[in-house]
């Protein structure tokens, strides 16, 4: 049995993050669901086999994405992030070092080339 | 000194105010007052003639013929006596009355023997000093009635062109107000945050008015603290900015209140700032002007204008900092009301964002089983131009969005910018034109792509447009030119996106478009007037 590399969607939108896996999952990979930070990082704490966490930015429940990213980077260095947001990314903001930031509507094809690079 | 003690407090509340309204203390010596010293004391036959005016705690002469010094102590003025009767004072011998024999000037060197002084009566009444004639020789008999009414009509002369020489100086002043004001009016409609706005104004206030510091402060709704974010200070005078507590400062009270300017001449001297004396003090004010900026029924912010030395407000310079102080508000309250707008423009563009992002995750779960994925990658970049589209439409409120912006977004989702040129004067469209030209040049960009110039390694696009007047109309002609890519053959049916490109700017039309065999063309057409629409 081949193991695929497993990846996160965290998203509140739930139609949104039916999309986000339906792709990701064609395209060959294993996905798990959140649907806010908090939501994440317990299935972060419950298993060690994510690769990539793709995560949108406004979500309820007081921590948002790029919260979620940063502490990410900090407690799992290894996992990569990618996000994506309706909003542009704050101009005084700097993009952490090894992420990806994907504005909404983002192309399916450039987030999958995304994922495939991060996952290898 | 025979006079009611009412009579004199009210004078000398008075006297200061008109004199220093006159604007003539320490001022240089002026032709037109000399004249008439010199003319007094030839009329009476003396040796000294001087205009004395009389300030706090001092006698300043604006004209002296015949005396070597400027100024005395008030202590030592012989014009002061009785001066609030506003009558001729004479005292034909110094030496033998009570009030003047131990006066220096009368038993030192300067020999004063014999005085006579008309008074100088402004028109509101207010009595500012004399014209006086003093002998070194006693002279008994005092003067003439010739004389006496000379000296009264040189000092009704020289009263008046001390109102004539005030209002010179106001008109002047108000010329030199106007023209500040002026270029706040720039300052303000300039700035690009309201920090700025008001920094700027408190220095041209604080230049054209010679104060040592001005500002603005916000009051917060509970009108209990006043904000001041950073205020304009003359060299080697401290800053008060930061937050103050308003119950620390009675005096403001009231103003804050009412609406009216808090205007004091000298702290040490204003029951209004005697309570907060200390604090006055401790921040260098010794004169003050506090405006009150006021939303209908409501003190929002106050504008300040201080002085570390006593000094007079004139009422042309009050009306002055009225004015600032309004327009002051209203460049503040519109640099909110953008900030509120952007707020709210930017969330409308997250919602729509996710609002895109919702239909291509419809879209897709809908086609799900289509074999055909390319269809769907298709139906997302069409998405993704619009999306851009908007992007530049937000730039301007919505309101309008520039042609080689939204070219640039469209051009840039699928990657091409390098082999894409563009060039055209900046032409603004409204929402509708935005929109529509963004979703065409997304087709003919994946028309060069599939099968035009695109479709090799060497071709070209230029993307070049102008305006063109067609007979009384303005017109705007877009031109789409493909060399470089295999030989073009017409196609065979037209595509959804060649429909799309039909429609053109503005809904109706006005597209050309050749299969070229060196390479595809289209021609845009639309006339300007349509373009802005939203």
């Amino acid at each position: 049995m081949i193991i695929r590399p497993i990846i996160l969607v965290v998203e509140d939108e739930p139609i949104v993050r039916l999309f986000a896996s339906d792709i990701i999952e064609e395209a060959g990979f294993e996905v798990l669901q959140a649907a806010d930070a908090t939501d994440a990082i317990s299935t972060l704490e419950e298993r060690s086999d994510v690769r990539v966490v793709f995560t949108d930015v406004d979500m309820p429940g007081g921590m948002d994405g790029i919260m979620l990213a940063i502490c990410i980077r900090e407690r799992w260095p290894d996992i990569q992030v990618i996000i994506t947001s309706g909003r542009p990314w704050p101009q005084e903001t700097k993009l952490p070092k090894n992420m990806v930031f994907f504005p909404k509507p983002y192309r399916q094809d450039r987030v999958l080339e995304t994922v495939r690079k991060m996952a290898a | 000194m025979g006079l009611s003690a009412g009579t004199t407090a009210m004078s000398a509340i008075s006297r200061p105010k008109a004199l220093a309204d006159l604007m003539v203390l320490d001022t240089p010596a002026e032709q037109a007052f000399d004249d008439l010293v010199f003319v007094a004391a030839k009329a009476c036959g003396v040796p000294i003639a001087l205009i004395t005016l009389l300030d706090v705690d001092r006698q300043w002469f604006k004209a002296r013929y015949g005396l070597d010094v400027q100024e005395t102590e008030i202590e030592h003025s012989v014009c002061r006596i009785e001066i609030d009767r506003a009558e001729m004072l004479e005292i034909a011998d110094l030496t033998a009355d009570g009030r003047t024999d131990c006066n220096p000037l009368v038993t030192g060197a300067r020999h004063f023997r014999s005085y006579a002084g008309a008074p100088l009566v402004l028109r509101s009444g207010a009595v500012v000093g004399r014209l006086c004639v003093i002998d070194t020789a006693p002279r008994p008999e005092g003067l003439s009635e010739l004389e006496r009414s000379m000296l009264r009509a040189l000092a009704r002369l020289a009263s008046e062109n001390l109102e004539l020489r005030r209002i010179a100086k106001v008109s002047e002043r108000q010329t030199e107000l106007q023209v500040a004001l002026v270029e706040i009016g720039e300052i303000i409609r300039n700035s690009g945050d309201a920090g700025q706005m008001a920094l700027a104004t408190a220095a041209v206030v604080g230049r054209v008015l010679t104060a040592d510091r001005a500002g603005l402060g916000l009051v917060d709704d509970a009108v209990e603290v006043l904000d001041v974010e950073r205020d304009w200070t003359a060299p080697g005078v401290l800053s008060v900015a930061g937050r103050h507590a308003l119950d620390e400062y009675h005096g403001l009270q009231a103003p804050l209140s009412s609406g009216d300017p808090l205007v004091v001449f000298d702290s040490l001297a204003d029951e209004r700032t005697l309570p907060n004396l200390a604090l006055a003090l401790r921040n260098g004010v010794r004169a003050l002007v506090d405006v009150p900026v006021r939303d209908p029924g409501r003190t929002t912010a106050l504008f300040f204008v201080h002085s570390t030395r006593p000094r007079y407000w004139l009422a042309e310079e009050i009306a002055f900092l009225r004015s600032v102080a309004d327009r002051l508000e209203a460049g503040v309250a519109r640099h909110r009301s953008e900030e509120q707008q952007r707020i709210v423009n930017g969330e409308i563009a997250h919602r729509l964002k996710n609002t895109l992002t919702m239909v291509q995750a419809i879209a897709s779960q809908t086609l799900r089983s289509a074999t055909d994925r390319e269809s769907v990658y298709a139906f997302e970049r069409r998405l993704m131009a619009l999306s851009g589209a908007h992007d530049a439409l937000l730039h301007n409120s919505w309101a309008r969005a520039d042609l080689a912006s939204i070219a640039t977004n469209a051009i840039e989702a699928i990657g091409f910018m390098d082999r894409v040129s563009m060039n055209g004067p900046p032409v603004a469209l409204g929402a509708q034109a935005a929109l529509s030209f963004s979703l065409i040049v997304h087709e003919l960009l994946t028309n060069a792509c599939k099968y035009g110039a695109l479709k090799g390694d060497s071709g070209e696009v230029s993307l070049t447009w102008e305006i063109k007047s067609d007979g009384d109309e303005a017109g705007l002609m877009i031109k789409w030119r493909e060399r470089g890519g295999p030989l073009v053959i017409p196609p065979a049916r037209r595509g959804f996106g060649s429909k799309l490109i039909s429609i053109g700017l503005v809904g109706t039309g006005g597209v050309d478009t050749r299969y070229d065999p060196e390479g595809f063309e289209a021609d845009l057409r639309a006339p300007i007037r349509h373009l802005a629409k939203g």
